[in-house]
């Protein structure tokens, strides 16, 4: 491969027929869709036409690294999982740090592509170019963490001598918001593509470390670089000293906190949930990502408390609001037990929270009695209450098996005012453990108009003079927030085709930079938004391919780019009080869908923007 | 006179120095003895002339503004820039200076 960055093989794993085999990859391939999402999303598109459902064997499950990982670039050991996934029934896109997107390149390809499903549980180990699919069945049942000690055993490897990621009892179980983990803490978490590979009955699949085996065409300018870009995310917001939960008392702030399922803004217990006070009370210990100097990753012993003693991952924000005020509990050892719990059986946090959360109020206002949840007692901040629950939706056993459908289908289900007071998007997915109806409506908008069921275009609308955008004034404004929402849209999906960790690379322009470094290549910022904003519309494309429905075409359905009830609803109280993002919706729907260049009423991408983005015709 | 009283919370807090009460990782706060009538963006604007980490990180004196990644509450209620800086201060309002960040 004379493109530095590429190993320059793909690698297709068939689990029905037990066949592998290796493609080398097109270079008019790679310019044109760099890695990450960008392979996932034109694979997906490729290989997955209409009609068939995420659990069918003929679904795809593409994971694929980036010119990066593995390139020296610290903390560039990311890879991008991509496919048709549950909670949407449209694409699912999601990127996990760790080891595993360097290690992949290292033992030999790019990306895999799972087809079919195996006739029993199996995991696929690949070294040095090449991959055998093996038995699991001993395996079944285990959490990620025991699968991981089990695989290391067995194999004889320390450590950090391989990664490997899979799914615990909620993907197998086919729970449809599992989630796809490894590294001892890391995930793709989004739309449930841990159940796809369930589906598909692979349990894990371990890659090999080794030596770089692929070309670099400037190491001195990468090195420069590299330093400058980790000077850069030394001084960015709160997270090389604190890390994603530094924001979170900053958050409360704006009113971004989730506190007891949007029912109040109020938590003034926030300054001892945060990672300030996690980091300077509990014992830390670093555990950076592949080649990490930004080094947020932390495993923490809680020192106070009713969980004192225990060992876990460092809750991370979303976790922190996910256990902490979403669900009303106030102790923080308790929200590192809840998230070591939610990770080992293998599920995002951000739905399982959701989903607590309104089974709380139901419980509060009556809707379920006490027998409805097999004997819980499902009171606001009754943390062993919860760890009981989440063990029953992994396992589908009970009530569980009905919450195990994520928070949209569960409310639906029960109908009625419950059905009012759950947090999702119409398409189907949830978002991440903020309020955004606080000072973040430009994430809002962005996660119901995603196209991967997490967030494709912003960063929150700020710092938009890093990729030369003017500044946003008010975090309020439906016509800055829409405007904002398209504009910024592209850079985040180049971002997520590079193999790299947001957290240590958060100056696109030097990551760029970088990537010329290691490609040869000369793109420009410009380059790089084109080449997400075609990512973008890949997958929009393949979503209407897919039955992403709009009012006017099925009138009794409903529309699906729309926040629910409660998630799109007014603040009682707190800092944002009264703030309502839905009174202009569909202006700003229709202010974005043009400046996207899709069509204002029905939203999909216009002939002459599918050409300029050197796609086909829309079918 | 009149008593406003001002937090700088989270890393934009504690880039302003010792001359803050409470200086901490998670908000620096002190109290600014005023004259009646002042607009939001005068009593800012003022302190921004006289202590260089506010004007550098908090509010543009060029623009008479607060930096983009920067959100304002008055007493503990976001505040839009729109409507925001003629407001006239009254005896015991708390400002509350936030910054605005990607991620989390």
């Amino acid at each position: 491969m004379d493109i530095g960055g590429y190993v320059g093989k793909i690698l297709r794993v068939d689990l029905s027929s037990g066949k592998t085999s290796v493609k080398e990859l097109d270079r008019s391939f790679i310019e044109k869709w760099v890695g990450g999402v960008g392979f996932g999303a034109r694979c997906l598109y490729e290989e997955v036409p209409a009609g068939v459902k995420w659990s069918d064997p003929e679904n795809r499950l593409i994971w694929t690294s980036g010119p990066l990982a593995g390139s020296g670039v610290y903390g560039a050991g990311t890879f991008n999982v991509a496919s048709k996934g549950p909670l949407t029934n449209l694409a699912g896109c999601s990127q996990a740090n760790g080891f595993f997107g360097a290690y992949l390149k290292f033992s030999g390809f790019d990306g895999i592509i799972f087809q079919g499903k195996a006739s029993n549980l199996v995991y696929l180990l690949i070294k040095d170019g090449k991959a055998e699919i093996r038995d699991a069945r001993h395996l079944a049942g285990k959490d990620v963490w025991e699968t991981e000690d089990a695989l290391r055993r067995e194999l004889g490897v320390k450590e950090r001598e391989v990664s490997i990621f899979g799914i615990g009892p909620a993907g197998e179980n086919g729970v449809l918001y599992s989630a796809i983990v490894g590294d001892r803490g890391h995930l793709a978490a989004h739309n449930g593509l841990g159940a796809v590979m369930g589906s598909k009955n692979l349990k894990a699949v371990v890659a090999y470390g080794g030596k770089r085996n692929f070309e670099i065409k400037n190491s001195k300018l990468l090195k420069e670089k590299n330093d400058a870009m980790f000077e850069h995310a030394k001084g960015f917001g709160p997270f090389y000293q604190w890390g994603t939960g530094g924001g979170f008392s900053a958050l409360y702030g704006i009113g971004c906190l989730p506190v007891k399922n949007y029912n109040t803004n109020i938590f003034p217990e926030h300054e001892r949930m945060n990672s300030q006070y996690m980091r300077t009370h509990f014992e830390i210990r670093s555990k950076p990502c592949y080649m990490c100097r930004v080094a947020h990753m932390k495993e923490v012993t809680v020192t106070e408390g009713p969980y004192k003693g225990f060992v876990a991952e460092e809750s991370e924000y979303e976790q922190l609001a996910a256990w902490g005020p979403q669900i009303g509990n106030t102790d923080l050892g308790a929200v590192v037990m809840l998230s070591d719990e939610v990770d080992r059986l293998g599920m995002d946090c951000n739905e399982a929270s959701w989903t607590i959360g309104w089974v709380v109020e139901c419980y509060e206002k009556g809707i379920f009695s006490q027998k409805d949840l097999d004997g819980l007692d499902m009171k606001w901040g009754k943390v062993e209450m919860v760890k009981i629950m989440l063990n029953k939706i992994a396992k589908r056993e009970g009530i569980g098996d009905l919450l195990a459908e994520g928070v949209m289908r569960a409310s639906k289900k029960i109908g009625g005012e419950a059905a009012n007071w759950a947090i999702y998007t119409l398409k189907g997915c949830t978002s991440r453990s903020h309020d955004h109806r606080g000072g973040r409506w430009a994430e809002l908008f962005d996660t119901c108009l995603t196209n991967t069921s997490t967030l494709e275009s912003t960063w929150a609308g700020v710092h938009t003079q890093m990729v030369d955008l003017p500044a946003v004034s008010d975090p309020f404004s439906h016509e800055e927030m829409s405007t904002l929402n398209a504009k910024f849209n592209g850079i985040r999906q180049f971002d997520d085709c590079l193999g790299t960790c947001r957290i240590a690379s958060t100056h696109p322009k030097l990551q760029l930079e970088c990537l010329n470094a290691v490609t040869g290549w000369e793109l420009s910022l410009e380059d790089a938004f084109n080449i997400g904003r075609r990512v973008i519309n890949q997958l929009r494309v393949f979503n209407f391919r897919h039955g992403m429905k709009k009012e006017e075409e099925e009138e009794e359905e409903e529309e699906e780019e729309r926040p629910s009830l409660r998630y799109g609803s007014i603040p009682v109280d707190g800092p944002a009080q009264g703030k309502n993002i839905m009174e202009k919706w569909d202006w700003m729907l229709k202010n974005y869908y043009t400046l996207m260049g899709w069509d204002p009423e029905t939203g999909k991408p216009l002939p002459k923007t599918l050409r300029g983005a050197r796609l086909k015709r829309f079918d | 006179m009149i008593r406003i009283k001002l937090e700088i919370w989270m890393w934009l807090g504690k880039e302003l120095g010792e001359d803050f009460q409470s200086l901490s990782e998670m908000r620096s706060i002190r109290e600014e003895e005023v004259e009646e009538g002042i607009t939001i963006r005068d009593f800012i604007d003022r302190l921004a002339q006289r202590d260089q980490p506010i004007r550098e990180k908090v509010f543009d004196r060029g623009r008479k503004s607060f930096y983009p990644h920067i959100v304002a509450t008055l007493n503990e209620r976001v505040i839009s820039p729109y409507e925001v800086y003629d407001r006239v201060l009254k005896d015991g309002d708390k400002i509350t200076v936030l910054p605005m960040y990607v991620g989390g």
